[in-house]
């Protein structure tokens, strides 16, 4: 076996970070805790070493005041890239992001751009908590004008990256925190990928057939596409040719890629951590319902977070998350 | 020649748990490769390849570890 190069998640955004910083002097970042401790999940480690307290920038406690700031030295002509430390935080910042960061280029007639990356954590499974375990894809996908990305490995994180970083327009990067390698967060293997060295983009607006099938077609994003994968385990079992789909950036979302596999398959499944209601689900099923339904064989099924608050108790949260069996579970309800 | 946790990264006796191996079983290794990373309380920790060879890991993700425990093998 040659030589391979694996990366955590947290590993691959540090490395575009540092690699985007060295090729463009506007690039800075700032949040809570990306500094000395290199990030509470991991992905800003070894910046300050390398490029100061200048460029790396710890911020206090006012996500309102660093994600303003941000917007403001972007139209400047910066391209910062802030972190938001939980995407639960947003409530205090919400008007910096979507009256600011994701209006101003409309505002101003196209004559100010706002290269920034807003970076956020998402994602439960380790009892943190209802303020600090939600993703809520569906609320950022929501909203005109920023570009949604979700990595579901280090390969497409360290893309996804840079293509965000040289973006002229807001991209909010949400990453999962138990794909990011660190243990308490709770630890997907198959997150941690062979990653090359040299920069390379991932396109947005292209989702990836990470699993090849036939019987039916299991839509995922993020921690979603390593479920759907061990489902497509256990459907094998079952002799059951399962399609898995990364859809890798929900802004732009690729709907040519899931109709193209529905199409083939006749059998849909999304799977998603965020509340089943009014997200991400209802718009991939709609997004075949409103191309072409006669090429479903099946209702479609979804299998997302129950419409409640999510637990702090551990048996609780992980009755109320999505799973393979779950996935499985839907199948069979489809086809029963 | 094994890879072991080392000794002098953290100053208490508490244990590790690996949280990645960075390479796959039975993948080439140059020596002063990062190989795996361990975390002790919250902080992660690297650990790096003592040798350039093949790589045999016998201790898996998520398994605790003391310092100077051997999780691997280099040959």
């Amino acid at each position: 076996m040659e030589n391979e190069r694996k990366l955590t998640i947290a590993r691959a955004m540090a490395e575009a970070t540092a690699q985007e910083m060295r090729r463009d002097e506007s690039v800075f970042v700032m949040g809570e805790d990306i500094g000395q401790l290199g990030g509470v999940y991991g992905n800003t480690r070894g910046l300050i070493e390398e490029f100061g307290a200048e460029r790396i920038r710890d911020t206090p406690i006012s996500e309102t005041a660093f994600i303003g700031a941000a917007v403001g030295a972007a139209q400047d002509g910066m391209r910062p890239v802030v972190e938001l430390m939980f995407v639960d935080f947003f409530g205090v910042c919400f008007d910096a992001i979507y009256n600011l960061m994701a209006k101003n280029i409309y505002f101003s007639g196209g004559h100010f751009k706002v290269p920034m990356v807003l970076m956020t954590s998402g994602g439960g499974g380790y009892s943190d908590g209802g303020q600090h375990s939600q993703v809520l894809y569906g609320t950022f996908a929501h909203l005109p004008g920023m570009k949604v990305v979700c990595p579901s490995n280090a390969y497409d994180a360290k893309g996804l990256m840079i293509n965000a970083i040289r973006d002229d327009n807001p991209v909010i990067y949400m990453y999962h925190k138990s794909l990011q390698g660190m243990g308490w967060l709770g630890t997907e293997q198959g997150a941690t990928v062979h990653t090359p060295e040299d920069d390379y983009i991932v396109p947005f607006g292209e989702a990836k057939v990470v699993r090849e099938g036939t019987d039916v077609t299991i839509v995922g994003v993020g921690m979603g596409v390593h479920n759907g994968l061990k489902a497509a385990k256990l459907l094998e079992e079952k002799g059951v040719n399962a399609e898995v789909i990364d859809l890798r950036t929900l802004v732009p979302l690729d709907r040519d890629t899931v109709f193209n596999s529905v199409q083939k398959t006749g059998h849909l499944i999304v799977v998603d951590e965020d509340y089943k209601s009014y997200g991400v689900t209802g718009e991939i099923i709609t997004t075949i319902a409103e191309r072409d339904i006669s090429v479903l064989k099946a209702s479609p099924q979804r299998v997302a977070y129950p419409d409640i608050p999510i637990p702090f108790s551990r048996p609780m949260e992980r009755y109320a998350l999505p799973n393979p069996e779950k996935i499985v579970n839907a199948y069979n309800k489809m086809k029963g | 020649m094994d890879v072991t946790i080392p000794t002098d990264l953290w100053d208490e006796d508490s244990d590790a748990v690996i949280t990645s191996w960075l390479v796959s079983d039975g993948a080439q290794v140059n020596e002063g490769d990062l190989v795996a990373e361990i975390m002790v309380e919250k902080v992660q920790h690297e650990v790096k390849a003592p040798a350039s060879g093949t790589i045999s890991i016998s201790q898996p993700v998520e398994a605790v570890v003391a310092k100077g425990s051997v999780i691997g093998s280099i040959g």
